[in-house]
């Protein structure tokens, strides 16, 4: 499968700090690519890199598969619609009016607008001045405005964010249903990690600046595979034995968290731990959530 | 003129709508045709044979005073919206920063333009229902609207920077009405003094010198060759201020 985004360790520095740290980023084709990290991550700065909107110290990238530099950097980001941070609109202007601007300045025919505010669903307002919008629809006629001229890259800044559940799910629909029908792939930041399970089919998860995971979603959900929970009568007494036989295991909430996945080795160490003494409550494969792996990739426990 | 360019003014035009831009340039050219009206209306028999002097004597100095305030107003008019609906990091996604800065500049000076132009309507209009006794020297004429025009333009690349940099409009505006005054006081400065202050430069190529008798009270107007190696330097200069206007708000961080 072909990148429509591909960095080479990409950095952005401000004084001293890394804000973006060596991010060899890679989304593939025709993806929902879920840009996953807390607040202050480095998200909106990649983002903004990737746009040419700030200078990367140190790094390139492609796009659409094209080495972008300063001579090419709009030809190819008017293949792209972006959507960074607060929506961008003119609060004077009718939502229609707003994405004939836009229209303008991407050289694309009026027709298009009642097609993208379709999409969005927002042909009833479009002739409301924007300033008498909620944010949701704000939001919505950002990303209209992205979509205008059928771009094949979006780049989409927690588009979530400061939607209420209603416009939430909406939103979410909205993105998952752009690669299937019109063939974008898109990248849409989020620091929550339930959303990107939702509608991602890959993921990239950044922390400090740093890409900490990168993969498609469901081998972030392999992680999750590999955990039986143990009750003991004796923990202490059984982490000695675990030791001895080598498996990597943890106390964790008064049960015994191992690291194994064949069935075979399973008996064998719970058959292990009888003949040790120990007694055995309950043995159960426990799922890591998400917030689990997270946990586990970062140390650090994440806003939900 | 490249597409890309012929693109983003357009985008200006559709972006200036129902802002009511039009309003400011004709409402300060409304109250200039009031305060020449009652300027001309006691005018004396005697002085109508200098009528245009005086008029190129007094207007520059009107300029001074209202020019520097009517450009923040259109600067302000024209970027706060960007401010306000935070669009920078959208627009520059589809032109580059110097393009808009060049575009919105150009919007700008438009109207400004039309404020030239209908001083150069009302001057000659003036005469002709003042019957002003000698004729209108057009190299005159010329010379007061490129000066006009010029320092304007000067000043609106100033003003954009500044409304395109802060945050709220306040601190342009300040700035534009502190100018007004500053040019103002700047006629009274000591010569190298007056050439730093840049909104003074309205009055600052005189076609016409004024002499007051104390003596007889009678004023005077006389003609003096217009300063053409000096309003050159000037020139050049603004051209300079104007690109490093561009370079500073080009750097913004969006
Ligand atoms: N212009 C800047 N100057 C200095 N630090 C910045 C600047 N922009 C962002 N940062 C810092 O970079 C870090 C990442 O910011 P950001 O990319 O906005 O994070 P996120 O979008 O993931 O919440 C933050 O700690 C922020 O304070
Ligand atoms: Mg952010």
């Amino acid at each position: 499968m072909s990148s429509v985004i591909m960095t080479d360790s990409l950095t952005k520095q401000y004084g001293e700090k890394a804000v973006v740290n060596k991010l060899d980023l890679k989304v593939p084709s025709g993806s929902i690519y879920g840009f996953l990290g807390p607040n202050g991550a480095g998200k909106s700065t990649t983002l903004k890199l990737l746009l040419g909107l700030i200078k990367p110290t140190e790094g390139h990238m492609k796009l659409l598969g094209r080495e972008v530099n300063t001579e090419n950097r709009l030809a190819i980001l008017s293949q792209t619609g972006s959507l960074i941070e607060s929506p961008a609109y003119y609060g004077h202007l009718s939502g229609k009016e707003n994405l004939r601007i836009i229209c303008t300045l991407k050289d694309v025919p009026f027709k298009e607008i009642d097609k993208v505010l379709e999409i969005v669903r927002m042909t009833k307002q479009q002739n409301k001045k924007v300033s008498k919008y909620s944010l949701g629809m704000k939001q919505r006629l950002g990303l209209a405005a992205a979509l205008l001229g059928a771009p094949k890259l979006l780049l989409l800044d927690e588009p979530t964010n400061g939607l209420d559940p209603a416009g939430i799910q909406e939103m979410r629909e909205l993105i998952c249903s752009l690669p299937e029908q019109y063939g974008m792939s898109v990248v849409v930041s989020s620091h929550l990690l339930s959303e990107i399970d939702q509608m991602a089919t890959h993921a990239g998860i950044i922390d400090h600046g740093q890409l900490i995971f990168q993969d498609s979603l469901s081998s972030l959900h392999e992680h999750s595979k590999s955990r039986i929970i143990l009750h003991t009568d004796n923990d202490s007494e059984a982490l000695k034995i675990l030791k001895q036989l080598n498996i990597p295991a943890i106390r964790k909430d008064g049960s015994l968290l191992l690291k194994v996945q064949q069935d075979a080795l399973v008996a064998k160490t719970i058959a292990s731990l009888v003949r040790g003494g120990i007694g055995i409550l309950r043995v159960y494969e426990q799922q890591m959530s998400l917030e689990d792996i997270f946990l586990h990739l970062t140390g650090k426990q994440v806003s939900l | 003129m490249n597409s890309s360019t012929m693109r983003g003014l357009k985008a200006e035009r559709k972006k200036a709508r129902h802002r009511k831009v039009w309003l400011v340039p004709l409402g300060f050219l409304f109250f200039e045709v009031i305060w020449m009206l009652w300027q001309l209306s006691s005018i004396k028999e005697e002085e109508r044979i200098t009528g245009y002097l005086m008029l190129f004597y007094q207007l520059p100095i009107m300029n001074t005073i209202l020019l520097p305030a009517m450009i923040s107003v259109i600067a302000s008019r024209l970027c706060d919206m960007e401010i306000k609906g935070d669009t920078l990091k959208l627009l520059y996604t589809l032109q580059r920063p110097s393009s808009f800065f060049d575009c919105k500049f150009i919007t700008g000076i438009k109207y400004l333009l039309c404020f030239t132009i209908g001083h150069g309507i009302l001057i000659p209009a003036a005469g002709q229902i003042f019957h002003f006794g000698s004729p209108l020297k057009v190299s005159m004429l010329a010379a007061y609207l490129a000066v006009m025009l010029c320092t304007g333009m000067i000043l609106s690349a100033i003003q954009q920077t500044l409304s395109l940099m802060s945050n709220s409009q306040i601190m342009p505006l300040a700035t534009g009405l502190a100018g007004s005054f500053l040019g103002l006081f700047s006629l009274f400065f000591p010569a190298p003094a007056a050439r730093l202050i840049i909104w003074g430069y309205f009055a600052a190529f005189p076609c016409v010198k004024m002499n007051w008798d104390r003596t007889t009270k009678i004023t005077e107007f006389y003609e003096v060759p217009f300063p053409l190696s000096g309003f050159f330097i000037f020139t050049v200069t603004g051209i300079l201020i104007f690109i490093i206007c561009r370079t500073i708000a080009v750097k913004k961080e969006v």
